[in-house]
């Protein structure tokens, strides 16, 4: 609270800050004095075998399982192909439980996430390079059609079967093609609308096949796709996506491989309280339920997701070890505890309960967490995030209930005025407590995508004389006895209406204060706060005007691009008929009339053909028209809101003093949690 | 009365005589008044609803007018007298900063810069009683807008005045109160009035219905009914549909009570007589019942209100009922409940008090109400 | 009287169904459905959610078929005794409601008796030492409690409990005890946590019986008899206690039917801001995420106790005063 002699304490810190006149810049140098943002560090693979440990070493329990005969040794256990680790700051200590907490069945992400190195590549701290993870190396080949997987010989599933290219043929074959489980393909798969295959070349050797050169391919297998997840988030909460499965596991609840077929597989299903052979098949491949799947990841569930408690241990038969020989991981288990809601959850995180929490975690509690830090004895670090804009405006181009109001939306000059109506350092300073950037929706400065100078100011700065100049512009001349615009065709005052909805970040707040400032120039916004599903029932059915979200994700266009262009139905709130468009080859929804957005769309599906330079260049194109049209208002991001704060146990060792905050990065999956310990 | 003869009774006083002569009215109005703690929540409540009427004169900012540079302000200190002892009440005016190792935000006074507080002065535009147009307010300063220099309860996270929020959230959450238990009232009365007048298979049916609706949990209904709004809806829209689904469930604790009273009243002796001396059904039921049981009904609504005032505050609270950028008592209670307000903000917990006040209030008066109704009861 | 209470058993049973049909289009009304609401919150974790896994999720649920086929389908279950699967938990409707019911009812069972345990003592007192200070001190602390939205007092409480005591914070069991199995070291644990929520949840209770108390006592007190019995040399405390207050106490006993539903319910909204694993909670999650089968069982359920104690009720007023007997009045 602010009353004891607040100035001269100000004074004595120097490290005060003057609300409302500070730029994005110098937040940002400030936010570095504040002693809470670190460097990036991360890892260091060894590829160089020469360097590689000679002896191993396992965690007691497990020694004592060998002893006992249940456990083969451990140098049995690792592959050939080992993953060599230098932790990021020194050897580490086997022992000890990471207490977490999560928000119910829902929250599966946040253990997949901590699984995050069972996919076949993974991105480094900085987000920017590819790091092999299953996969040892890989090779896209020169006419773009062929992708080459190697994988590491010797690896194991958790309950010893070896790995092989036979899992990733089993998935293709028997799960991805078969119309049952899934009806139809994904686009990761099909470029250009034609299915590419998976081949067996050697039992460690996989290729994915095209017909037409997908460059792209390469990419989409780094991030977080349908098709370069991993198993556990691609196979867990009923999804059924890549690439590869347990096939020595799940095999037998298939119908082909079960005598009798579909109908013995259904009276089996039936017998265990399954209404049929698919259900039970989305349940026994789903590690957060079924704690008998075979997993590839460091922790495997020993408690089901469904509990107040999910516990997870170590994998015994994880594939990496560090510089000394140590197989990882260090920590014994996991245990997460259910909190019904936020606050508790918060509060819990600031008593200590927890050891290493930024998920749910709430920047807008920053100061109550950083003076709790010495009781709960944790250290709070801030991570950046690498997209343009936590609460994004999406102008639905598609809306038509209302002729007037669609008029506006779909007019360029319209939102232009309306996004230099924002005064973004007011939002910034309010609602991220200064530390984010204010500007565009454009991805950070750091990544490749960035369009380049001037492209986070573009229609993105306070002018509310330029504003209402537009505004008079376009026709929008007469205002009512209150100062607010009226229609052109009714002449009854122009209301505009935000979907809102209370998600991770206050977006119903921030549209408040939103709709004030445009007030200012007399527009008129309702907010509606939604409750979310019913928001997206409604965005999905084309009813809103105005939809509020962030756009994580879009920092790397092409591997989740739906919060910049309409090209996903399930999510589309700049246009969902434009998406149902795009995605259906034409059949459904409607074509866009917008030159621009038809460009946008021609431009993103091109990308799958080009290599990555000219990709890089395409997505630049994309963003600058995207920008330019403002089909959707950024006004801050790069922030540590989602995620971002990290509270971090003393006792932890081998943490990094900054993560990499993006969908691909997986935090805190990026950071390698197999190398973290307790040093005490 | 009669006037043939006066009986030279020694023992009847002037006072007996005054009772003796006095109407069902005013026997309850001399009873209420000797409850002293009845007659001061009574007072409390006209007040309040002075308040309603007044809102807008009594808020000094607009209710929405945000700015990051207010967030967070404290309640601020009024000086009443000037350097030379004169009665000038006045503010400093502050200038805010946020600490960086902290991230606390800290407001300094300036004393050099004084603002001095206007009785009667001008502020943001509105309409008194929906008709007159005007920008009379009570309070304002000589220099410069309220919102920048005046917070007599503070501000919260987008630099909002709370105590002009407070006024129109009064307004907001007692009407809600009011209006949902007239419409109780008229539901109860009616369908509670036929079932103990007529009886039989009419009672019964209402009966049932009673029953069942009592039995449907209140939060699940809430919801459904509150999700299934059409989107469309304005504000003040879902605010009415919103009064109308609270008092659905309200009427039958009425319409109870209202049987209940007919149902004994039917047998009473001088309903007999009426009936006897032919006065038509209608009659009987307004010129005779319904005066009898006036001032329970009175008693009941005024014990009712407060239940409905919290129904708005729990409902805003879920996220169910009222939601911003509407002003209720409910939807400023929702600003308050996070650690970060309580922990650096608490004066937003104030909204609570006047709450607490006025359910008070109608409790004590409810009572009061009652015992003066029915002194045997 | 057998007829009597026959006919009000089949006029339970009409209600237990109306209540079930409502339930289920309640829970039906707001646009959208599970799939919906789990998509929506897949999607607000930056999870990939596809058409195609919508659709075959929506098959799978039974969802793509209209509202009264859904509702005969789930009725026909429940009255053989088949709740069905929670969508969100994706266990049986039973285990997942079971493991909470038995808390709700220890944390609820805890405030009703702490309830009465100082209500009416307090009751007690008031009314003998009527219109002394204590009186009035007792009368406006119980007000307060009344007034005071209990789940502004529930985040207050724990936040200035932890800050200032060190208080474990919401839920009801310590980390270390969560994942144990029952011992006397997890039950110490509990009736450690249980004073917080049972106390807030209390306060609003406590206000209204040492009302209600107090005036019945008051009422007593002035028959003629108790005059008589302090005439006949009977000692203070015997007065009050011999006759008036079991006199007083009467009319609670028709009440207690009505504690059934309010065990389950009565403790929703702070359950949920202090994340108490009760049934009150659950619901509300359940009714967010339209998890049907879920949200329709606990509503049936509440609707059921209701009725059910309603019925109890009743059968106790009538066992307690000979002239509904006799059927005078109905």
């Amino acid at each position: 609270m602010a009353t004891k002699s607040p100035i001269l304490a100000a004074l004595a810190l120097g490290l005060t800050i003057a609300i409302g006149t500070a730029s994005g810049a110098l937040a940002q140098a400030s936010l570095e004095q504040s002693g809470l943002v670190g460097r990036p560090e991360g890892i260091t693979i060894i590829t160089d075998q020469a360097q590689w440990p000679k002896s191993f070493n396992e965690a007691p329990q497990l020694a004592e399982l060998v002893k006992q005969g249940k456990l083969p040794p451990v140098k049995d256990r690792l592959p050939q192909d080992l993953m060599v680790i230098k932790p990021v700051k020194e050897i580490g200590k086997y022992g000890g439980t990471w207490r977490r907490g999560f928000t119910g069945p829902g929250d599966n992400e946040n253990g997949n996430r901590i699984n995050a190195s069972d996919r076949p590549m993974l991105v480094d701290h900085t987000g920017a390079v590819v790091n092999p993870s299953l996969a040892k190396s890989w090779k896209m080949s020169d006419d773009g059609k062929t992708f080459t997987l190697n994988l590491r010989r010797g690896l194991r599933w958790s309950d010893g079967t070896p790995m092989s290219a036979d899992d990733f043929v089993f998935w293709f074959e028997d799960i991805y093609s078969n119309k049952d489980i899934l009806p139809v393909g994904i686009a990761d798969m099909t470029p250009d609308g034609k299915p590419g295959k998976i081949v067996k070349v050697d039992d460690h050797t996989v290729n994915f096949v095209f017909d037409v050169p997908f460059y792209l391919f390469e990419t989409l297998m780094s991030g977080d796709t349908l098709i370069g997840g991993g198993q556990a988030v691609r196979q867990s909460n009923k999804g059924s996506f890549g690439a590869y499965a347990p096939a020595h596991y799940l095999k037998k609840f298939l119908p082909k491989y079960t005598p009798g077929g579909v109908d013995a597989a259904n009276t089996a299903a039936k017998a265990e309280g399954f209404d049929n052979w698919v259900s039970r098949l989305h349940f026994k491949k789903d590690w957060t339920l079924n704690t008998e799947v075979p997993v590839l990841g460091p922790f495997r569930t020993v408690q089901p997701i469904n509990n107040a408690v999910w516990v997870m241990e170590r994998n015994p038969f994880y594939w990496a070890v560090d510089t000394a020989g140590n197989q990882l991981p260090y920590l014994d288990r996991v245990t997460m505890t259910l909190a019904e809601n936020l606050e508790v959850l918060n509060l819990r995180a600031m008593a200590g309960d927890f050891d290493l929490q930024e998920r749910h975690i709430d920047l807008g509690k920053l100061p109550v967490l950083l003076e709790n830090q010495q009781r709960g004895k944790y250290k709070v670090h801030l991570d950046l995030a690498l997209n343009g804009t936590d609460a994004i405006y999406h102008f639905n181009q598609t809306y038509d209930a209302d002729p007037e109001i669609a008029k506006w939306l779909r007019s360029t000059d319209f939102r232009r005025a309306l996004s230099l109506a924002i005064d973004r350092k007011q939002l910034n300073e309010t609602f991220w407590l200064g530390v984010a950037v204010p500007g565009s929706t454009a991805p950070g400065e750091v990544l490749p995508y960035f369009p380049g100078p001037g492209w986070r100011e573009k229609w993105s700065t306070f002018d509310q004389k330029q504003a209402n100049e537009l505004l008079d512009k376009i026709g929008l001349t007469k205002k009512d006895e209150q100062g607010f615009r009226v229609r052109t065709d009714n002449g009854q005052r122009l209301r505009l209406q935000i979907q809102a909805v209370q998600a991770f970040l206050p977006w119903p707040k921030i549209s408040e204060m939103v709709a004030d400032q445009w007030a200012k120039v007399g527009i008129q916004a309702d907010v509606r706060d939604t409750e979310r599903s019913l928001a997206m029932t409604r965005t999905q059915n084309n009813e809103h005007q105005i939809m509020v979200w962030n756009n994580g994700g879009t920092e790397l266009l092409y591997l989740f691009p739906r919060h910049a262009i309409p090209v996903d139905p399930t999510e589309a709130y700049m246009g969902p008929e434009h998406a149902k468009w795009y995605n259906s080859g034409g059949r459904l929804g409607k074509k866009p009339e917008d030159p621009n957005i038809l460009k946008i769309l021609e431009l993103f599906t091109a990308a799958s053909g080009q290599k990555a330079e000219d990709r890089i260049k395409t997505a630049q194109e994309i963003w600058k028209i995207l920008i330019d049209q403002q089909y959707s208002i950024g006004t801050v991001g790069q922030s540590p809101a989602l995620m971002g704060v990290r509270l971090v146990s003393e006792r932890l060792g081998n943490i990094p003093s900054r993560n990499c905050i993006a969908q691909h990065c997986r935090t805190p999956g990026g950071a390698h949690p197999e190398t973290w310990f307790y040093k005490n | 009365m009669s006037s043939l003869v006066r009986p030279e009774t020694p023992f009847v006083s002037a006072a007996e005589d005054r009772i003796a002569a006095a109407t069902q009215l005013q026997l309850t109005w001399w009873r209420f008044r000797k409850h002293r703690l009845a007659v001061v929540s009574g007072i409390v409540v006209i007040l309040f609803y002075l308040i309603v009427i007044f809102a807008d004169f009594l808020a000094v900012t607009p209710p929405h007018a945000t700015d990051a540079a207010r967030s967070y302000i404290p309640p601020q200190a009024v000086h009443w007298f000037d350097q030379d002892g004169s009665f000038k009440p006045h503010v400093y005016a502050l200038k805010g900063r946020r600490d960086l190792r902290t991230f606390k935000l800290h407001y300094a006074p300036d004393p050099t810069d004084r603002r001095y507080l206007v009785w009667f002065a001008e502020g943001y535009r509105y309409r008194l009683f929906g008709i007159f147009e005007t920008k009379t307010h009570i309070v304002g300063l000589d220099r410069g807008v309220p919102e920048d220099a005046l917070f007599l309860l503070g501000t919260d996270q987008l630099g909002r005045d709370v105590w002009s929020r407070l006024m129109l959230a009064t307004r907001t959450s007692l009407t809600i109160g009011l209006v949902g238990v007239s419409l109780s009232l008229f539901l109860g009365i009616f369908l509670g009035g036929i079932s103990g007048l007529y009886g039989g298979a009419i009672d019964t049916v209402i009966q049932r219905v009673i029953e069942i609706l009592r039995s449907i949990p209140t939060i699940p209904l809430w919801m459904g009914l509150a999700a299934a709004l059409p989107n469309s809806w304005s504000v003040t829209q879902v605010y009415i549909a919103i009064t109308v689904i609270i008092s659905l469930i309200g009427w039958t604790e009425l319409a109870r009570v209202v049987r209940g009273r007919f149902l004994a009243l039917r047998e009473e002796d001088f309903i007999t007589a009426a009936e006897l001396a032919g006065a038509s059904r209608l009659r009987i039921i307004f010129r005779h019942m319904v005066p009898s049981f006036l001032s329970h009904i009175i008693a009941a609504v005024s014990l009712a209100l407060p239940a409905m005032i919290i129904s708005e505050t729990t409902l805003s609270f879920l996220g169910l009922g009222l939601r911003p950028p509407a002003i209720s008592w409910g939807v400023l209670l929702q600003d308050a409940q996070n650690l970060q307000a309580i922990a650096m903000a608490p004066w937003l917990l104030l909204v609570a008090v006047p709450v607490v006040i006025v359910i008070l209030a109608f409790n004590f008066l409810g009572d009061g109400l009652r015992d003066a109704a029915d002194p045997y009861g | 009287m057998l007829t009597y209470i026959l006919q009000r058993l089949g006029l339970a049973l009409v209600t237990i169904w109306a209540i079930s049909v409502i339930s289920f289009v309640i829970i039906q009304l707001p646009p959208g459905d599970f799939v919906d609401a789990y998509i929506a919150n897949l999607s607000a974790s930056g999870s990939v959610v596809s058409q195609q896994q919508a659709q075959s999720l929506r098959q799978l649920y039974g969802l793509d078929q209209p509202v009264w086929v859904q509702y005969w389908k789930w009725i026909s279950r429940v009255v053989q005794g088949d709740f069905g699967p929670s969508m969100e938990w994706g266990r049986p409707v039973t285990e997942v409601i079971g493991d909470r019911l038995w808390l709700t009812v220890v944390v609820s069972i805890s405030a009703i008796l702490l309830t009465w345990g100082i209500a009416l003592p307090i009751g007690i007192y008031s009314a003998v030492r009527q219109y002394s200070v204590a009186d009035y001190a007792f009368t406006l602390v119980g007000f307060i409690g009344l007034a005071v939205p209990n789940f502004l007092l529930a985040l207050v409480i724990m936040y200035f409990g932890f800050v200032l005591f060190d208080l474990n914070i919401g839920g009801l069991f310590s980390a270390e005890y969560q994942l144990a199995p029952w011992s006397w070291g997890k039950a110490l644990d509990l009736m450690r946590h249980l004073p917080l929520p049972a106390m807030i949840l209390a306060l609003a209770g406590t206000a209204q019986l040492i009302r209600i108390m107090r005036a019945n006592l008051l009422d007593e007190l002035r028959r003629p008899y108790v005059a008589t019995a302090r005439a006949r040399g009977l000692p203070e405390w015997r007065v009050i206690v011999k006759y008036p207050v079991r006199a007083a106490l009467n009319p609670f006993a028709s009440t207690i039917g009505y504690l059934l539903p309010f065990v389950v319910s009565g403790s929703i909204v702070v359950s949920l801001v202090l994340s108490l694993p009760t049934v009150g909670p659950l619901l509300l999650r359940a009714l967010i995420a339209q998890d049907m089968f879920l949200a329709g069982t606990i509503v049936l359920l509440l609707g059921v106790l209701t009725v059910v104690g309603t019925f109890i009720s009743d059968l106790i007023l009538m066992w307690i005063d000979p002239r509904i007997r006799a059927g005078i009045h109905g």
